[in-house]
């Protein structure tokens, strides 16, 4: 299964696009990702992770890192999370920074 | 007559994380077990074991560590073992998150902990012993 992330920048959002499993191995490759968008500061982060099977906490402190550094005025979408995923941003608090979107479009 | 017990040794590498879990997930599957009571069981034994090849293993300074990982159902209940002879880590005896913090917003958010809180809230039961020289973190999982 593995992991796989791609990036489509619009003008007034990026967005990412996640697949597979994100755990301690896979979080760099995301990391990675998110440390190249950082110095355009989107406003707007979507992050499509509706084929995102599994999420530990090492993808949480990527999304947790991508905000803090995008500063409290972007915005940051979830579209169409799997169920686990939700409980788990539930059970950490994090479902209250994020907005969960079924689609995202300007 | 399916197995009710198995057992498996992976290397300590970040790259085991996921063949760990499909064990633990076919293990289910053949003893039918709700698949969200595994993925939850999957996520805690993904957060300790990435603490142990994280951490673990590098501060021993041993770089060809091992986790064991033991699988028992009985009982109703699916009880899972690692294995580990890292240096010892007791997870119950770290502070976790308060619920202030899980409340602060993100910005404030301390990133420390979450896959400790994540690990000990994804099971029924979850308990740490060292013997032998060995670590040995135990979830337990109730099946109705």
């Amino acid at each position: 299964m593995s992991f796989l992330v791609k990036t489509e920048i619009f003008e007034k959002y990026t967005q990412l696009i996640l697949e597979g499993a994100l755990d301690s191995a896979t979080a760099p490759q995301f990391s990675e990702e998110v440390r190249k968008i950082i110095p355009q500061k989107p406003q707007v982060l979507v992050l499509n992770v509706e084929k995102l099977d599994f999420m530990s906490s090492a993808g949480l402190r990527v999304l947790i890192f991508a905000k803090q550094k995008l500063g409290t005025t972007a915005m940051l979408f979830l579209v169409k999370p799997q169920e686990q995923l939700v409980e788990t941003l539930k059970m950490t608090g994090l479902i209250f920074s994020v907005n969960i979107v079924d689609t995202y479009s300007e | 007559m399916k197995p009710q017990f198995q057992f498996q040794i992976f290397k300590a590498v970040p790259d085991s994380l996921e063949p760990m879990r499909n064990f633990i997930s076919a293990f289910g599957s053949v003893q039918s077990i709700d698949k969200n009571k595994i993925y939850k069981l999957c996520l805690a034994v993904d957060e300790i074991a990435a603490n142990i090849i994280n951490y673990g293993y590098p501060l021993a300074g041993i770089n060809d560590g091992t986790i064991k990982v033991l699988i028992e159902y009985s009982d109703k209940k699916l009880t899972i073992v690692l294995e580990d002879y890292a240096i010892p880590f007791n997870p119950l005896k770290q502070i976790l998150p308060t619920q202030e913090d899980l409340d602060k917003p993100i910005e404030d958010k301390p990133i420390g902990g979450l896959g400790l809180l994540i690990a000990r809230q994804s099971v029924d039961d979850f308990n740490y012993e060292f013997t032998d020289g060995n670590n040995r973190n135990i979830f337990v999982v109730d099946i109705d």
